[in-house]
């Protein structure tokens, strides 16, 4: 007979159950959920009904253009700050650093109720309901962006620019020539991390955009209040989205170099 | 071999607090373990702010939290001591009433659940709760509070309205009172700021008050489709209603149900129309923070529920703003909660303590503490209700006292069911939206469930009213926008790949493939 052998690898048994129960099984439903209808019948409906109705594709839109307009903010602010704190002498650049990431131990909840109130006193809540989901959105991702940034550009060598100097270079040829493509990792890996999760945040366009603001999240939410197999075929929809943003980003490549990435 | 013993070790730890979940919780040993799926905040909680804890510190002495206890342990003592036997309450509370319709769907056991109007409708269409025991209808047994002390206009609702059950294909018609007793109930209507609005404008606009334009982005409409649609249906037929209103027949308030219950797809569009138009004169859609951005000054109008309007009236009292609530009147939504028995619990055992439960919570005691902690109207009538609401309301030194008639409510076997109170509170404030008067009980509607046709139509319709719609053509230009940057970034990756991409080497050098140079 043979006894059984335990090695490292059983360590992974945890993860592997949880991976299944809880990554794996839910997919599977939402699939099955997807493309059957109401006495569970293997059904095309859903998927007929998502595509042929303009709702949900300008949507799907919303949703992508708010994301993209999230993230590219999100990145003119953080590479600049990013790159100061990396790049810089500073003494007590990790203080400046710990006041960007402070906010995320702070419930997110709180925080986007406090920024409500703040726009309420500017007198933009109820005006401008898409900026305030952007800023609002911008606001709670900003440390995902910088994080991953920071610790890519910490990493650049410095002899490269030491290298550029010798052989010429200014530093705007540095900049393009070393620092950006380098960082290259850092902003595929902040931009995944900020694009995505800003299509389904509905609790801040429903904070701060009155609920006046839907996105893909939220209906999500509201039809699985209702109907359920409708609500499957649209968080499958938003999963082939995020599937091939994924893909085109390069996200499946594992990205060694990219610390911080998996906070 | 140590490091594989500490391996499992540690895998076995890790795998621990899985094995604890599955042994489920521990808690007190009973005989009776009774599970409760009810609305979280709408029940007696004790301590500060509670009934008990309040009445003492009336008194002027100090009271500790132990003296205001939840009301679930006094529930559980007073189980014992009158059937002796112990019961444990597991108390678990939803958000929604779907959220709770999802759950029982889904095949979790509770025992008792407290949805609202139309979901004990849909719950009891597809059979899903069980009726109550005839025994529980027995007037002459004194434990039977629900019975004895429900308010006579809440009864003879409840015994109105009908639900046709489907069971084995076979349908039968009930009414709900074999299916649900009664527990909180109330209007809507719109809690405004009188600061800014005018009652008599209120008046004249009625539900056109979410368009007419004078209260543009003061006003707040609910986040989720049944009020708003009910809303809506007001704010389109209100020519109708008024005119109805102005010949009340016998079958007034029939006639009024079955245009709040318009839900028939040649009435959506029109409905569709006037959703998109509140839409555009709103502040927001909301679901809690309508409470909170009236008594900060944000809006100026609400459209809330009584019971939430009473709790803000409560509210803005203490910070010093007095706000008002108002009934549209050409008609508006006669809602309730009430407490249904799910399937299989007979076979459980725990049919006679849910039944206790009800009774418990229909005790004019527990009735007043429930209703004083969460500011809703209790179904339970009574002469210690009415005792109850004179003292939250009776102001006889008021300069415009007079009389309050309540006897709809509180029945006649109650000797002098009529409250004294100023003006203010018996035509706008806590009083009448705690307790409203007959004539506007009058022209409320109870609006029935959906069916899964209508709740599908009615849901698309709501995705098209909340969310943007584009055009034809810019979703057109979007996905091929889409399209190009995949080709693009495609292109980018893999070009290089296909010869046809593949930059020519200059005259008089050759290719080295990469392989090669390995």
């Amino acid at each position: 007979m043979k006894v059984p052998r335990f090695s490292r690898k059983t360590l992974c048994i945890p993860y592997a159950v949880f991976l299944v129960f809880f990554v794996i099984v839910p997919m599977l439903v939402i699939l099955v959920y997807a493309f059957t209808d109401r006495n569970m019948h293997f059904s095309f409906g859903n998927f007929v009904k998502f595509f042929s109705d303009p709702t949900k594709l300008s949507t799907i839109a919303y949703s992508i253009v708010i994301a993209l307009i999230t993230t590219v903010v999100c990145l003119l602010i953080a590479y600049p700050i990013a790159y100061i704190l990396a790049r810089s002498k500073m003494k007590k650049k990790y203080v400046v650093l710990m006041l960007f990431v402070l906010p995320m131990w702070i419930n997110f909840v709180l925080r986007v109720n406090a920024i409500r109130e703040l726009f309420n006193w500017i007198g933009l809540l109820g005006e401008a309901n898409y900026f305030n989901t952007v800023f609002g959105m911008v606001y709670d991702f900003l440390p995902f962006m910088i994080l991953p940034l920071y610790t890519t550009l910490m990493k650049i060598d410095n002899s490269l620019y030491e290298a550029s100097a010798d052989l010429g270079g200014n530093a705007f040829t540095a900049f393009t020539r070393i620092t950006l493509p380098l960082s290259v990792p850092g902003i595929v890996s902040g931009v995944t991390m900020v694009f995505l999760p800003s299509m389904t945040n509905y609790v801040v366009s429903d904070m701060l955009g009155n609920s006046m603001v839907t996105i893909i999240g939220k209906f999500i939410y509201e039809y699985f209040g209702s109907d359920w197999h409708m609500g499957s075929m649209v968080a499958l929809v938003l999963l082939i989205v995020v599937f091939v943003s994924t893909f085109l980003t390069g996200g499946f490549k594992s990205e060694e170099n990219v610390r911080g990435a998996n906070l | 071999m140590k490091k594989r013993v500490l391996s499992v070790l540690i895998a076995g730890a890790m795998l621990l607090p899985t094995l604890a979940l599955l042994g489920g919780c521990g808690g007190k040993q009973a005989d009776v373990v009774l599970k409760v799926y009810s609305w979280a905040e709408y029940i007696d909680e004790g301590g500060e702010g509670s009934y008990l804890y309040d009445l003492l510190a009336e008194e002027g002495e100090e009271p500790s939290e132990e003296d205001a206890p939840p009301i679930l342990d006094d529930f559980e003592n007073w189980y014992e001591e009158t059937y002796g036997e112990s019961v444990r309450v597991d108390y678990a509370t939803f958000g929604t009433n779907e959220d709770m319709y999802n759950e029982i769907v889904l095949g979790n056991e509770y025992d008792l659940l407290c949805p609202s109007d139309y979901m004990i409708m849909k719950l009891a269409a597809e059979d899903r709760i069980e009726p109550y025991d005839p025994s529980f209808f027995d007037e002459s047994d004194p434990n039977n509070y629900y019975v004895r002390n429900v308010s006579p206009f809440i009864a003879d609702t409840f015994e109105n309205g009908t639900v046709t059950v489907t069971r084995e294909e076979e349908t039968e018609t009930h009414s709900w009172s074999e299916y649900a007793a009664g527990y909180m109930w109330g209007t809507t209507g719109f809690v405004y700021n009188p600061g800014h609005v005018e009652r008599a404008d209120l008046e004249e606009l009625g539900w056109q008050t979410f368009t007419s334009g004078r209260y543009t982005n003061k006003i707040t409409a609910k986040d989720n489709v049944r009020d708003t649609y009910f809303a809506a249906l007001g704010l389109t037929y209100e020519e109708e209603l008024l005119a109805l209103a102005e010949n009340k027949d016998e079958a007034y308030n029939q006639k009024l149900t079955d245009i709040f219950n318009r839900t028939a797809e040649e009435y959506t569009d029109a409905v569709g129309d006037s959703l998109l138009s509140m839409k555009a004169n709103i502040y927001g859609f909301e679901t809690d923070t309508g409470k909170a951005d009236m008594v900060s000054g944000k809006i100026w109008l609400n459209y809330a529920w009584s019971g939430d309007a009473v709790y803000a009236l409560d509210e803005a009292e203490g910070d010093g703003l007095l706000l008002e609530y108002f009934v549209p009147g050409s008609g508006s939504n006669l809602w309730f909660d009430g407490w249904v028995l799910t399937k299989g619990v007979e076979e459980r055992g725990t049919k006679k303590a849910a039944q206790a439960f009800v009774n418990y919570m229909s005790m004019p005691e527990s009735a007043k503490r429930n209703s004083y902690y969460i500011g809703y109207t209790s179904v339970i009538a009574g002469e210690e209700m009415l005792d109850y609401a004179k003292y939250l309301y009776e102001d006889e030194e008021a300069e415009d006292a007079a009389e309050y008639d309540l006897s709809y409510f509180f029945g006649e076997d109650v000797a002098d069911p009529v409250i004294v109170a100023g003006e203010d509170q018996r035509t706008r404030r806590q009083l009448f939206a705690q307790f409203p008067p007959e004539e506007v009980m009058e022209r409320c509607a109870v609006m029935n469930y959906f069916d899964a046709d209508t709740s599908e139509r009615i849901n698309e319709l709501w995705s098209h009213v909340k969310a943007e719609s584009l055009d034809a053509w810019a979703i057109a230009v979007l996905c091929v926008s889409a399209a190009a940057i995949v080709a693009f970034v495609l292109f980018v990756k893999f070009g290089n790949k296909i010869d046809f991409f593949r930059r020519k080497p200059k005259k008089g050098y050759s290719l080295v493939r990469q392989e090669q140079m390995k």
